[in-house]
């Protein structure tokens, strides 16, 4: 039985969508979310983990865990350059989670782990579609575990680390252009490590800064399992069964967050996230057999790209909290290296977010995300591959915190 | 307060169900009308590939993938003569399998594909708007009686247009008329040059340049009278294709062995190439036949050497860089029985530098004067001859589909190297497009490369 549950965990958690901005997910808090994902200069308790480590140390409980999960629902629509014809992915629901456990040693250091999914990307195209050559399913998905210590000097100051273990593997599949069910399948996973720093500085009773870095991780797979179905008469050309090494990097982000407590009942926030994309220039595979047909580069020239978000929250009475934000979320991919492998438009979104708190000690959050993939023609100028593109993402999502 | 609810709910359901649309693309048809559309043309128009017009590889001549595009730009179905074996109408289609050759060694290349071919028995009754004509030269189209079993026996007909001919006397051009098309394309003039070319310059003549045309101008006009639009496309250099490139013409590889010097000794010796060498040099002749090891250039036979009065044995000499090999050229007589060192490959499977020449000056011409047409009668136009000269230096790319001029590897031409695969027809349909679209403000919309087949592995 536990392990049925750890299947279906594995299988219904792990797997996420592009929503945005490449292949990260930010979705790691369900207060937060409804915030336009603002978190940096916010004290929300143990989701400081993720969003800012320096904040923990000044949270106000002794224990606070925090558990949830978005669903993420994304629908990509293409249209072939110069013709009318349509191709929609049919991507699965993907349902990036968070765990959040953190406690006070003393007033002065508080420690706590989190395991969360900042990164993934799931398309699933239709398997006729017009780019089968080029990208047919690919599911990208990384978990982090990070434990965490926080250290305040006073009432106002806070600074944090936190260690962070990477797991993630990657499944491409894609046509070859031979007759019959010709096709290549790759699939890899790998660990790695990096850390997130940050520190939180209350000025006064209404005004907070937050500053955090989660540093670049690259996830080197070795040895992937690559699976070539081809005709049988070129077999010895194209071995059936072959291993690759690739390496795709998460990029560093820094944000920048002030958070401003208007009225009793009203918070506003601001962020800035500097996502450092640029250091994705190319997807490269390397294979052990017939590595001269076979080994690819794949120019992706990656862009930093600077997210603006607000967010606000107000709080109804003791039991009700609501919440709404909206950021804009450039896309970091490059004019000529556009690939339908991973969707990334200039994204709009608005954020909805409510909490209910039946007792003191627990509150659920419930938040919903609408994200709007600016319509553009795209290309990806090495296999003159070129339509235009739109996005529409539904993100509702759930979770529970609770306070000792 | 519950309704309110009920209405959050509604508003939530209404957001979650709206899917992102692009519709950037509204097909038109511009200033043209494409209500019926006819081809002309000759095997390429009529979706000849591996060696033969066959069922599936007709479904996809690029005429029909247009014929089908502009459908959604008011066209009326587009009818082709169909054929109904995967065999063909005549024997000859390849397909891709192994086989042995004579020293033992089984590899992967073009076989013949036999099978139960079209009947003869069977007459295409219904009006078609595919008409083109396997082997149709420029005249062909005007000429009467070339759909008529009875002038075959004469070689003034072809067993393809008898099979669809409206009547034994109409000519194709009249055939194409009695459609009253409102558009046409028409891509002929290949076979003026390509049989001279496909013979190694020995079994057929290039068209003269005053004819061509004087018939080419006769198409055009006839095709023009009843106001149809339509676009011309020109005759891509075929010495381009990989039916001229595949073989190279230093094929002969004598090996660093005891074999190879013993060989060698006997080649360049006294039995061998030496007498000739001194009575070509006593004459002040610049020819000379030379081994060495390594490749080497094949020794052919050149008919155009009797001009210097030698006699036919000695109208021999080795080929020189740039003269091309037919993809005809028997692979197991150079293996095994000499040709191309000992024994003179014959002519007909050569082009010399001279018919390149030929070849070469006369395509010109001719793609002079179908430029000259499409400009005097605001037609549209394709110039494959450029397109063909690029992809043969740069490759194309195409929805991650690479191309090139390369047999079989390259997937634009199909396994008789000069007719094109599935893919390579969407391809050249695509470029009809765009010429179309350029021409009349039409926006017909391209297809998908990839939805086409390639050549296909055993």
């Amino acid at each position: 039985m536990r392990k049925i549950t750890l299947f279906l965990l594995s299988s219904l958690l792990f797997s996420m969508t592009i929503y945005a901005g490449g292949y990260q997910v930010r979705l790691q808090g369900n207060k937060q979310n409804g915030m336009g994902l603002v978190g940096t200069s916010l004290n929300m308790g143990s989701s400081s983990i993720f969003y800012n480590p320096g904040a923990l140390s000044l949270m106000k409980d002794k224990f606070h865990f925090e558990l949830g999960a978005s669903g993420i629902m994304s629908n990509v629509d293409f249209q072939r350059a110069g013709s009318n014809e349509n191709y929609q992915t049919d991507n699965p629901l993907s349902t990036p989670f968070y765990v959040y456990g953190a406690g006070k040693i003393n007033d002065m250091i508080a420690v706590g782990v989190g395991v969360y999914t900042p990164y993934g990307s799931t398309s699933k195209w239709d398997e006729n579609w017009t780019g089968r050559l080029l990208i047919e399913t690919i599911a990208l998905k990384a978990i982090f575990v990070q434990p965490t210590i926080s250290f305040n000097f006073n009432e106002k100051f806070g600074i944090g680390a936190g260690f962070i273990l990477a797991m993630g593997d990657v499944k491409i599949n894609k046509d070859l252009n031979y007759s019959g069910d010709a096709e290549a399948n790759l699939e890899g996973s790998t660990t790695s490590y990096g850390f997130n720093i940050g520190a939180f500085y209350k000025a006064s009773e209404k005004l907070a800064f937050g500053v955090d870095y989660r540093s670049e991780i690259m996830m080197k797979m070795k040895d992937g399992d690559a699976t070539f179905t081809v005709p049988a008469a070129l077999q010895t050309t194209i071995p059936k069964d072959n291993k690759f090494d690739a390496e795709l990097p998460l990029p560093a982000n820094l944000d920048f967050s002030i958070s401003y407590q208007a009225t009793e009942q009203l918070l506003l926030a601001f962020e800035l996230d500097w996502v450092m994309w640029g250091t994705y220039k190319s997807l490269d595979f390397t294979f052990k057999e017939q590595g001269a047909l076979l080994n690819s580069t794949n120019p992706r020239e990656y862009k930093d790209t600077f997210i603006p978000r607000i967010g606000a929250q107000y709080k109804l009475n003791d039991q009700f909290q609501l919440r709404a934000g909206m950021y804009y979320d450039q896309s970091p991919t490059n004019e000529k290296y556009f690939t339908p492998e991973t969707v990334s438009l200039n994204t709009f979104a608005y954020t909805l977010g409510l909490s209910y708190s039946p007792i003191e000690k627990l509150s659920i959050d419930v938040s919903f995300l609408q994200l709007f993939g600016q319509t553009a023609e795209k290309e990806y100028t090495p296999s003159n591959f070129k339509g235009t593109y739109q996005t529409i993402v539904y993100i509702p999502g759930i979770g529970v915190s609770f306070k000792l | 307060m519950k309704i309110r609810y009920l209405f959050y709910l509604a508003l939530l359901a209404f957001i979650v169900s709206c899917k992102p649309e692009v519709n950037e693309f509204t097909p038109s048809n511009g200033s043209a009308d494409f209500k019926t559309y006819v081809a002309l043309g000759n095997s390429l128009t009529a979706g000849y590939a591996d060696g033969a017009l066959y069922k599936s590889g007709q479904s996809y001549s690029w005429s029909n993938i247009l014929g089908q595009q502009l459908t959604t730009v008011g066209g009326q179905p587009f009818v082709q003569p169909v054929v109904t074996s995967e065999f063909g109408v005549l024997p000859g289609k390849r397909k891709l399998g192994f086989s042995v050759d004579c020293l033992g060694v089984t590899s992967l290349g073009p076989v013949l594909d036999n099978g139960e071919l079209d009947p003869w028995s069977t007459h295409v009754d219904y009006a078609v708007n595919n008409v083109g004509v396997p082997g149709a030269k420029v005249a062909h189209l005007l000429a009467p009686g070339y759909g008529n079993a009875a002038n075959l026996q004469a070689g003034l007909a072809n067993p393809y247009f008898v099979k669809f001919a409206a009547s034994p006397d109409i000519s194709v051009v009249a055939q194409a008329m009695s459609m009253s098309p409102t558009f046409f394309s028409l891509w002929i003039g290949n076979n003026d040059v390509l049989g001279y070319a496909t013979s190694g310059g020995a079994g057929d003549v290039i068209t003269p340049t005053e004819q061509f045309g004087q018939y080419y101008n006769m198409l055009a006009q006839t095709l023009v009278t009843g106001g149809a639009k339509g676009v011309l496309a020109n005759i891509p250099g075929v010495i381009n294709t990989a039916f001229f490139t595949t073989i190279p013409s230093d094929v002969i590889d004598i090996p660093d062995s005891p074999e190879g010097q013993g060989y060698l000794a006997i080649l360049n010796g006294e039995h061998g190439y030496a007498p000739y060498n001194a009575f070509m040099e006593s004459k002040g002749l610049p020819y000379r036949i030379t081994f060495s090891i390594g490749p080497n250039q094949m020794v052919i036979q050149d008919p155009a050497m009797a001009s210097y009065g030698l006699p036919a044995q000695l109208q021999i000499r080795q080929m020189v860089e740039g003269e091309l090999a037919l993809l005809t050229l028997p692979q197991d007589s150079i293996k095994c029985a000499t040709w191309g060192s000992a024994v003179p490959v014959p002519n007909q499977y050569i082009l010399t530098q001279a018919e390149i020449d030929n070849i070469n000056a006369a395509t010109i011409a001719f793609n002079n004067i179908i430029k000259q047409t499409a400009d005097d009668n605001g037609l549209a136009f394709v110039d494959f001859n450029a397109i063909m000269v690029d992809i043969s230096a740069n490759g194309l790319i195409f929805d991650g589909i690479t191309f090139s001029t390369k047999f079989v590897t390259g997937n634009l031409f199909s396994l008789d190297g000069i007719h094109l695969t599935p893919q390579g027809n969407a391809v050249v349909a695509n470029y009809f497009i765009d010429a179309i679209n350029g021409q009349y403000g039409a926006q017909i919309p391209k297809v998908s490369v990839a939805n086409y087949p390639p050549i296909l592995f055993p």
